[in-house]
């Protein structure tokens, strides 16, 4: 770069080189493992390590015992008036309640957002990872990175580390020229378009919800009480999730944080009446 | 209770024989001989006007459509339905071993068995089997639902539902039942519930069967195709 020979200043590789002069160096390049080149493929996997076997003894019965925690439930649905993403907000690890105050929206820019379902860490580290990659992106480039694109550049990470433990579900939302738009990316690399996604194990009680009051003219607030009455009656069935439901609407001009209502004080609200 | 345990030696029916060919104990599990594979939607609440059960009407064996026509809600008699999920067979047989031995108290006692004593006897019965039942009716006390599991469980309660399609009812089942629904409005719900479970749930689907269970008796609503649910709402939204 023009203003690293002015500068005089040597890249974090010339200087490993340098103190190393060892021919692996690129292996071990930790602050961009990852760039995405489509010549050569690289894996920020350290040497002689199998990840899934690892993973395979730390599930053992009797055994040590690392509960992958998929409790959880999140929903996104596109309508006239852009996306609604509602999360729940309780971290499990196994039975111990870690947190009912999680955030598991992550705002990847003013336009972007991504849900975090499965590992905590997993979906931190790749969505930050991706955000990282959206902002490179918009400076090379010079436009906003779209939405199936961005899905695109998690699912190919997803991709290179399959079957190797990851375990993420996530929707990334957005509005980009085509409109308004959502994504489901897994760690198994599947990544599907669609009106309307939920994830985790809270789903099933998310989509009966959903599909019953869905209609695509539905107005702003309609859309707003139906994201959160399906977190409030899946929290209400599933113990592994809870907490409070983050709501967030994605606009034409960006996303907006509509709200972050109690889940208790919603299902009072809801079935009063009941016996 | 006059319903005899199924540890009894004069049992009519022959223990089932385990794996070494010997009968098990009463209390030893058996295992399967082959992993069932079952999927259902039913449920059942309790409102102002009695018990209404529903279910959908898909049996499947894995990754086939067994019979698209199954009656999951089978009356045991005039005032108490079952609803059934888990293994088909298993539960026909115990159905009708339930209703034989109902009408056989009846016969000797000039009256009906209340739910509760139908739901011990019913769990008491169902050694080796896996599902669970759903029992509706209103007795003399009023109307009653039990939940039976093929593991012993037997609880009381005024909503359940059973089987795989069962989250997405459940949810559907929280929003809209209250005690004081109409029976139009119950049969509404339960339809929905039934419908939204068929539409996201693989193992369910087909049609739906509607009882409801008054102090009168039950009744039968028409079997209806979900299918045409699918299209009048695709109609609707205009998709």
């Amino acid at each position: 770069m023009a203003l690293f020979q002015v500068s005089g200043l040597k890249s974090y590789a010339e200087l490993r080189e340098q103190i190393l002069p060892a021919r692996q160096t690129h292996l071990f390049d930790r602050t961009n493992h990852y760039n995405f080149g489509t010549k050569t493929q690289e894996f920020a996997v350290p040497l002689g390590v199998d990840p899934s076997g690892f993973l395979g003894t730390c599930s053992r019965d009797g055994g040590v015992s690392i509960d992958l925690n998929h409790g959880t439930t999140t929903l996104a649905f596109k309508f006239r008036h852009g996306v609604i993403v509602a999360v729940d907000s309780r971290a499990s690890a196994g039975r111990y309640l870690a947190s009912n105050d999680v955030n598991k929206v992550i705002e990847i820019n003013p336009y972007l957002l991504g849900t975090m379902s499965g590992s905590a860490a997993d979906c931190q580290y790749w969505e930050r990872l991706l955000a990282k990659e959206c902002r490179l992106y918009r400076l090379r480039s010079n436009h906003r990175i779209s939405v199936a694109d961005a899905s695109k550049l998690l699912c190919n990470m997803m991709l290179g580390y399959r079957g190797m433990g990851l375990s993420m579900g996530s929707m990334i939302c957005g509005w980009d020229k085509e409109g308004p738009g959502l994504y489901y990316v897994d760690d198994r690399g599947t990544r599907l378009s669609g009106r309307m996604f939920s994830t985790g194990c809270g789903s099933s009680y998310a989509y009966g919800v959903v599909d019953s009051g869905y209609r695509e003219d539905m107005a702003v607030e309609e859309a707003y009480e139906l994201g959160r009455r399906g977190i409030a009656h899946a929290t209400h069935r599933d113990a592994y999730s809870g907490g409070a439901v983050n709501m967030y609407h994605m606009q034409q001009d960006g996303w907006i944080k509509v709200c972050k209502d109690d889940v208790s004080e919603l299902i009072h609200r809801y079935r009063k009446g009941m016996f | 209770v006059l319903i005899r345990p199924a540890s009894s030696q004069e049992s009519v029916l022959q223990p089932p024989c385990g794996p070494a060919g010997l009968p098990p104990a009463a209390s030893q599990t058996v295992p399967l001989p082959f992993p069932m594979s079952h999927g259902t939607t039913t449920l059942a609440f309790l409102f102002q006007g009695g018990v209404l059960a529903a279910a959908d009407t898909r049996s499947s064996c894995s990754g086939l459509v067994a019979c698209p026509a199954s009656q999951k809600i089978r009356p045991i008699h005039s005032h108490l339905v079952g609803t059934t999920s888990g293994t088909s067979a298993d539960c026909a047989l115990w159905k009708r071993i339930l209703s034989r031995e109902l009408r056989l108290y009846q016969l000797r006692h000039g009256r009906r068995l209340s739910t509760s004593g139908a739901g011990g006897g019913a769990s008491a019965d169902l050694g080796g089997t896996s599902g669970g039942l759903q029992k509706a009716s209103p007795s003399s006390s009023g109307p009653g639902l039990w939940y039976v599991c093929s593991d012993g469980t037997r609880l009381r309660g005024s909503l359940f539902s059973v089987g795989s399609g069962s989250p997405y009812a459940y949810s559907i089942l929280d929003q809209g039942v209250r005690w004081g629904l109409t029976v139009e409005e119950a049969t509404s719900v339960a339809r929905e519930a039934v419908y939204r479970a068929a539409h996201r749930d693989a193992w369910s689907g087909n049609c739906v069967d509607v009882y409801h269970v008054t102090s009168k008796g039950w009744t039968r609503r028409k079997r209806e195709d979900l299918k045409e649910e699918y299209y009048r709402e695709k109609g609707r939204q205009g998709r």
